[in-house]
């Protein structure tokens, strides 16, 4: 078993430090062919298979592939395809990957876990036969060469009497020279994939660095990156600093770099300054002599767009801004870029650039996102790409080329097409929206699943209550589900039921991983991206009516007048009666009729969710408002045909009511029993100086605003009402959400207790609960309950605050991110409606800008922008701003704020990448400024055509996905 | 002069007797030796759980009903008669301490020593004062086990002419265990030495002396010089101890002359070289071999 | 996660063992001539030497003495050169003195002390390189220079130590396993009659894993003790084999 051969590995460190690890040899390690005819001692795992079928050209016969490091790293998009199979991942390759690239060793490892690919690690370094050790004088990667070449040698050996031979695929030409001369198959990567008849793969090929040299004459353009080493010398020594580049949005050659441990921004300016760095790159700057110091230039820079790429390789790199007039106040400190410590590219979403010569292979593809540079890339199908949304990936940025090197990726799809816009604002996002990979379905209980005597005994049986789910119509995951019984002694007996996903998800196991990573369920317009598999949140945790369910419950005895005598939390088993809309319940709650259990339940919980409410707000919680929309869509087509604004019920307050409360009980009881290591949800109070355009706003109308306090805050709100525009009010509470800072999870041990305070709710301390199936944090929430009542283990993990703080970073960033694609996605459907129309609609002002009025549009929940000055011509607009009282004036009409418009909703096409929303103002009539309405467009042209009219049917194509809005 | 250097290597372990299967006798701590209530707890057991258990690792020797463990190597377990050799540690009230490799020092009574002038001689305050005039700290003496006290410490006496503090001579300490019971301890080697098998592990090796003069009642230690050939052979002896101590043979004095008488074609000092030793220990393990078939 | 893979998905160590796999174990007994008994052991490459001498008289202040047990006198020390960051180690630093006390304790418990009232017995460690498990291989080589001495002993007393490594308990930790942060067991036990004697835990460990990883570690303890036994016994009859030659002649 154990060849007990003791090696001793000598690296050396900090120059003297000699370390000696044992390594011990085996000769047991199993090769993983199901074609072996050794008796490799397996334990079931064979992954490569018996007969590996491929169509090369170039290797007729049946093979494995061994990919040499490189490899993997630059053409891990090849190795994804489906159609590479049957390849050995080295223990030495993986290793290396694992140290140079965290995602593609991510990328690698899921690879290794589908079952259909038929990757295999091998561990080479641990085999006695391929093990290789260091000779004298020879370099590390000379060594691991070596090593692989020594296993695909013993490879080759071990299946000598399969028909199967082992091809190893390198880059490195000496590699190749050397495999040969061992008498081993030896092609590189682009050999080899040409031989293959899927020919789309050879576009995703990364370009390898020496063909670009060849054809750009060695013209030099930039300056040399420094060497690590030289970096962290540099940095050592204090003449470099190291910070993340971020480049300006509106000026692609500025950017600037966050430093550690420094406040202020470090400023780069200039193509030749910024020499090659990407956005996000973790760069080394050297500061630039006071004398040459810079300002950012106001000017809005956008690479052209239409300009032949000869023209731009031509030009050479003079765009730099050089004219250093920037008067010397203005100043700010500048630095070059002398070195790049690690790159940080990921793929990019965009198009392609159009070419005038079409045959031509090379071509420039625009990101979608501004401040990333253009990218040439290589491809043959550029007329069919030339409509779609790619992906493409950055291999290179060589010194000779203005542009970095990449390869395609994959299409998306269409551009305008409603699916592959979706993708790219998921991707543009950072949403994680691949399907789940097998590792984390393996996690998965088995179906059919059943409750098992064990489980019962574990769990509080509540399945003869009558509890119910009340939640927006089409729901599939419903988390939650309530119940209400009066007692003997006039109290009640109210419960809220969650669902258990904390079951079924176990901690540290793949499923898990992913749920954190994910974070959140994203909800788009039309499409929900979930964060535990279909599997769970449609079905096993999914609290549906008329089936038994895991519900993590909390149980509390209410008086009449809502006050808690007792809260009670349990693991239990439910069975929903019924599964309600909000209208549904609203209807029963109504109906004078309906005398059954489950009424009188949803009534009890209506009762006294009123009165927890209104104390609620007694106490100072903010009723904030904030617009949402619903669209109506096309069962068909699948677009949007209508926009609504959502409307609220008494019932949709009364869930919210309970849903509170038990997130209120549940952060008392885990914070008690974790002090330090809670995940709880704080809203910081706002600093004051943020409700100024508030205050300034709500002046206009002659009301004074109170923000000293929540409760100040909350009481003037209410207070402000002008009779003859109902929507003041709406309108002054959507300000007020503006002003407030974002609602944050963290770990209680990370913060002092004066600062869990949740502004927005009025309430010391809170937390998410409810929502286990669509919110990670709420999974956190569950484990920690379950340890306090003893219902499940620990662990170490949940028991880190630091790594529970880390986790709640994470949360943050994925929360935030959902709502922006949430918010994209809104926008995009926007865009869709209104592409085939023109609409007058009435709205309001809600801020006066100093080029811009931002209108409010009720009727949609949209908010626009109609811009006071025509960029298109640079002429003085006919405006005039009066800063002091937040007015716009055009000869004798001034636009105050809150104002009623009438504009006109339309799509600016100017722009292929990102379309916009744009609206006119139609009245009040400002000559020269204002468009005619549609109506007397319509009039005007002959009137022949008939009005298009919009059908209001709400025909819901697909069930529109639950989404409720509890962003407390 | 020349200087033998020698780097790291295995030694040279000897023939190898043993073809791996336990003789059955052989015990480590804790290996439980019978489940027997009828046997008596002797040395190197203990009963625990109605077993009687090993405590040290060694070989199971039953007398009758009595169960002891002999283990390789020991301190001295002193039995009243044995011969031993120790060395002065320290004086108290009448009486020598001697650290004999016992588990405690021995006690040399002032009563149980002969006194210069006569054995029934009375003890006066005088010959107490006198103690560090006979033996004094450091002193190496021959002795027998008067008695064994109850918490193990030996009581020793010198009363016998053999007996008495050592003149000189030579020194070795190895394994009480190693050496082999005999009638006697004290033997005039045929080759001009003599040699003192201490049961506690302890063996002296001196010139043989002549005449044993009585009046200083042994007590004056003789100081001519020992010619160098003398020297030589009290050298070989002690190496050839060693050598066959250093292969855990029993000792006794036809297997050290066999040794001797082996080792006269190696140079005294290369006696200490491992691998001529195990050599030498081989030719007497062979010769005591075929006299025993 | 960033830095070293403790436990590879491929299920093995960093330095190719599988989880319940142990080092390599050398041990060499009696290597001291003056020294009543001791040993030399190897486990992997943390290297120790013991020593033990006595029973003998109580040393230094008789006061020390007690009236009805054996007296046990521990001394552990590590080599400037066992580190990997040669230092100079006054002996009695507070790492080594807890170190004496638990050697101490550990046995205590083992050696039948009741049999030698009145003396002092001196256990002396030294370890010469350190990769980790220090403890347990001067409790193991300990033990051997105590049976080489021949010292009554209830049962030979086996040390190893084990953790929990992605849901997998692993035995027999070297020093960059144990550096790693995560929890370490450490157990002494008498591996014939199931009792632990000693048990130690660094960091935290949760407590359903507990039972785990001592299980495993008691299994490793075996494993140690069957080595260790069976090259015992081994030279045990060598000897033996020896005595009779001698006896018969």
């Amino acid at each position: 078993m154990l060849t007990n051969k003791v090696f001793i590995k000598k690296t050396k460190m900090g120059g003297v430090m000699k370390i000696v690890r044992e390594h011990y040899l085996r000769d047991d390690i199993n090769c993983g062919s199901q074609a072996c005819t050794h008796n490799c001692d397996s334990d079931g795992k064979e992954p490569l298979e018996e007969i590996p079928i491929s169509d090369s050209k170039l290797v007729m016969k049946p093979h494995y592939l061994v990919p040499d490091t490189n490899v993997v790293l630059h053409q891990i998009d090849i190795l994804e395809d489906p159609s590479i199979k049957n390849v050995i991942i080295l223990q030495i390759v993986l290793d290396e990957i694992r140290h140079r690239s965290a995602p593609i060793y991510k990328r690698v490892k899921d690879i290794l876990a589908s079952s259909h690919k038929h990757f295999y690690t091998y561990c080479n370094e641990f085999n006695m036969h391929t093990y290789a050790e260091r000779q004298p004088g020879e370099s590390a990667n000379d060594r691991n060469d070596r090593a692989i070449r020594k296993a695909v040698a013993w490879y080759a050996d071990h299946l000598k009497d399969t028909e199967i031979e082992v091809v190893l695929i390198t880059n490195d030409a000496g590699n190749r020279k050397q495999s040969v001369l061992d008498g081993l198959k030896a092609y590189t990567i682009h050999e080899y994939v040409r031989s293959l008849s899927n020919m789309s793969l050879i576009d995703r090929l990364a370009n390898p660095l020496n063909q670009m040299n060849q054809d750009n004459n060695g013209k030099v353009l930039f300056a040399e990156h420094l060497g690590l080493a030289e970096i962290q010398k540099g940095i050592r020594a204090g003449r470099f600093l190291q910070g993340t580049l971020l480049i300006s949005r509106e000026n692609y050659l500025e950017a600037f770099v966050s430093v550690k441990d420094q406040e202020k921004m470090i400023f780069v300016q200039g193509l030749q300054n910024l020499n090659r760095a990407v956005n996000d790159d973790n760069v080394a700057l050297e500061m630039l002599p006071d004398s040459e110091w810079s300002c950012p230039s106001s000017m809005v820079l956008a690479e052209d767009e239409g300009k032949d790429e000869e023209d731009e390789e031509n030009r050479a790199l003079n765009e730099t801004v050089v004219d250093n007039k920037v008067p010397k106040e203005l100043r700010q400190p500048t630095a070059r870029i002398v070195g790049i410590i690690k790159r940080n590219w990921r793929q990019y979403c965009g198009i392609l650039q159009p070419s005038i010569i079409k045959e031509r292979t090379r071509h420039l593809f625009i990101p979608a996102e501004k401040r990333i540079p253009k990218i040439r890339i290589e491809t043959r199908q550029a007329q069919t790409l030339a409509s779609k949304r790619i992906i493409v990936a950055i291999d290179s940025w060589p010194r000779n080329s203005r542009y970095p090197l990449g390869h395609f990726v994959r299409c998306l799809g269409e551009i305008g097409d409603k699916d592959t816009e979706n993708e790219v604002l998921l991707l543009e996002h950072d949403v994680p929206h691949q399907n789940f990979s097998e590792a984390v379905l393996s996690f998965l209980p088995k179906m059919p699943w059943t409750i098992t005597e064990d489980d019962v005994k574990r769990r509080r049986d509540l399945r003869h209550l009558d509890i119910c789910s009340v939640d927006p119509p089409g729901c599939t995951d419903i988390d939650d589900a309530l119940h209400c019984r009066e007692l003997d002694n006039g109290n009640y007996e109210v419960g809220v039921h969650i669902a258990d996903v904390s079951h079924f998800i176990r901690p540290g196991n793949a499923l898990d991983q992913e749920a954190a990573n994910r974070g959140t369920t994203v909800y788009l317009t039309d499409k929900r991206i979930d964060m535990v598999p279909d599997l769970l949140s449609s079905n096993l945790c999914s609290l549906r009516s008329k089936v038994y369910r895991f519900a993590f419950s909390v149980l509390w005895e209410i008086t009449p007048t809502a006050d808690i005598v007792k809260t009670d939390f349990t693991k239990s088993i439910i069975d929903s009666k019924a599964s309600l809309t909000y209208a549904e319940a609203q209807l029963k709650i109504d109906d004078p009729n309906a005398h059954d259990n489950l009424t009188k339940s949803l009534r009890g919980l209506n009762k006294l969710a009123k009165i927890l409410k209104k104390k609620r707000l007694d106490n100072g919680a903010l009723s904030l408002a904030s617009t949402e929309v619903r669209f109506y869509v096309d069962s068909e087509t699948n677009d949007p045909i209508d926009v609504k604004t959502k409307e609220l019920m008494d019932t949709n307050s009364m869930v919210e009511e309970f849903m509170l409360l038990a997130n209120i009980s549940v952060a008392e009881k885990i914070l008690y029993e974790f002090p330090d290591n809670a995940l709880l949800r704080r809203h910081p109070a706002p600093p004051p100086s943020n409700f100024d355009p508030l205050i300034k706003a709500a002046q206009s109308k002659g009301f004074t605003i109170d923000v000293s306090s929540g409760k100040a805050l909350a009481d003037s709100l209410d207070q402000a009402v002008v009779p003859e525009n109902p929507y003041f009010n709406t309108m002054l509470r959507i300000m007020t959400t503006r002003c407030m800072m974002q609602a944050v999870y963290f770990s209680s041990g990370m913060l002092q207790p004066q600062d869990y305070l949740h502004y927005g709710l009025a309430t010391p301390i809170y937390t998410h609960f409810t929502s286990p199936i669509r919110r990670y944090s709420d999974i956190i929430a569950h484990r920690l309950l379950a340890v306090c009542i003893g219902a499940d283990a620990s662990y170490p993990e949940l028991l880190d605050k630091s790594k529970i703080q880390s986790l709640c970073n994470n949360l943050n960033f994925r929360h935030k991110m959902a709502q922006y694609a949430g918010r994209a996605s809104v926008n995009l459907h926007t865009h869709l409606f209104f592409k085939k129309r023109i609409q007058d609609e009435e709205g309001h002002v809600l801020f006066v800008r100093k080029n811009a009025l931002q209108v409010l549009i009720p009727k949609y929940g949209l908010e626009g922008t109609v811009f006071l000055n025509d960029d298109g011509q640079k002429s003085s607009s006919i405006f005039v701003y009066d800063e002091e009282n937040n007015t716009q004036t055009a000869g004798d009409v001034t636009i105050h704020v809150f104002d009623p418009l009438i504009v006109q909703l339309s799509i600016d096409r100017s722009n292929v990448q990102h379309m916009k929303l744009s609206l006119k103002l139609v009245k009040p009539m400002i000559p020269g400024f204002s468009v005619q309405s549609v109506r007397e467009v319509q009039a005007n042209a002959t009137g022949s055509q008939s009005k298009t009219s919009t059908t209001d049917l709400p025909i819901s194509g697909k069930p529109p996905q639950k989404k409720k809005k509890r962003t407390h | 002069m020349s200087v033998d250097i020698r780097l790291a290597s295995s030694r040279p372990a000897g023939t190898d007797l043993y073809h791996g299967e336990n003789p059955g006798n052989i015990v480590t701590p804790g290996d439980v030796i019978t489940a027997d209530s009828g046997f008596m707890r002797g040395h190197g057991t203990y009963m625990e759980d109605e077993c009687l258990h090993a405590s040290v690792a060694g070989t199971v020797e039953r007398v009758n009903k009595l169960i002891s463990v002999r283990p390789l190597k020991t301190r001295y377990n002193g039995e009243i008669g044995d011969v031993v050799i120790g060395r002065i540690r320290e004086l108290a009230q009448k009486r020598w301490k001697v650290e004999t490799h016992s588990r405690m020092d021995s006690v040399l009574m002032l009563s149980s020593v002969n006194l210069p002038g006569g054995e029934l001689r009375r003890r006066s305050e005088e010959d107490e004062k006198m103690m560090r005039h006979y033996l004094k700290e450091g002193d190496l003496i021959s002795a027998e086990v008067q008695n064994v006290m109850s918490d193990g410490c030996l009581s020793l006496h010198t009363r016998s002419l053999k007996y008495g503090k050592l003149g000189q001579g030579c020194l070795v300490c190895i394994s009480p265990s190693l050496v082999l019971r005999r009638k006697t301890h004290f033997h005039n080697l045929p080759i001009g030495a003599s040699i003192i098998l201490g049961n506690n592990g302890f063996i002296w090796i001196s010139p043989t002396v002549q005449d044993k003069s009585e009046e200083s009642g042994g007590y004056e230690t003789n100081l001519q010089p020992i010619p160098k050939l003398d020297r030589e052979v009290i050298a070989r002896l002690r190496n050839c101890v060693l050598a066959l101590a250093e292969c855990k043979m029993l000792l006794f004095d036809t297997c050290i002359l066999y040794a001797y008488e082996a080792s006269l074609k190696y140079a005294v000092k290369d006696l200490l070289k491992p691998e001529v030793a195990v050599e030498v220990v081989d030719l007497v393990r062979q010769r005591l071999e075929l006299e025993g078939s | 996660m960033a830095g070293m893979e403790l436990l590879s998905d491929q299920g093995f160590r960093m330095d190719g063992r599988k989880p319940n796999e142990l080092r390599r174990i050398r041990f060499k007994k009696g290597v001291f001539r003056q020294a009543d008994g001791s040993a030399y052991l190897e486990q992997g490459n943390t290297k120790v030497l013991a020593a033990v001498y006595g029973p003998h008289e109580i040393r230094g202040s008789r006061g020390k003495a007690l009236h009805d047990k054996l007296l046990i006198n521990c001394q552990y020390s590590m080599a400037t050169f066992s580190t990997q960051d040669r230092k100079r180690r006054p002996r009695g630093d507070r790492k080594a003195q807890e170190m004496t006390s638990h050697l101490k304790q550990t046995f205590d418990a083992v050696v039948l002390t009741e049999l030698y009232p009145k003396v002092q017995l001196d256990i002396f460690v030294e370890v010469l390189q350190s990769d980790g498990g220090n403890y347990c291989a001067s409790v193991n080589a300990a033990t051997l220079a105590l049976m080489d001495a021949g010292i009554p002993m209830k049962d030979y007393v086996i040390a190893c130590s084990g953790s929990h490594m992605r849901d997998t308990p692993i035995v027999d930790m070297n020093h960059l396993e144990e550096s790693s942060g995560g929890a370490e067991v450490i157990m002494a036990i008498l591996p014939r009659c199931d009792q632990i004697v000693f048990l130690e835990m660094n960091s935290r460990l949760h407590e359903d894993h507990l039972s785990g990883v001592m299980d495993h570690v008691m299994v490793g303890c075996k494993d140690i003790f069957n080595i260790l036994n069976q090259q015992v016994q081994d030279e045990l009859c060598q000897k033996t084999e020896l005595d009779k030659i001698v006896t018969t002649g």
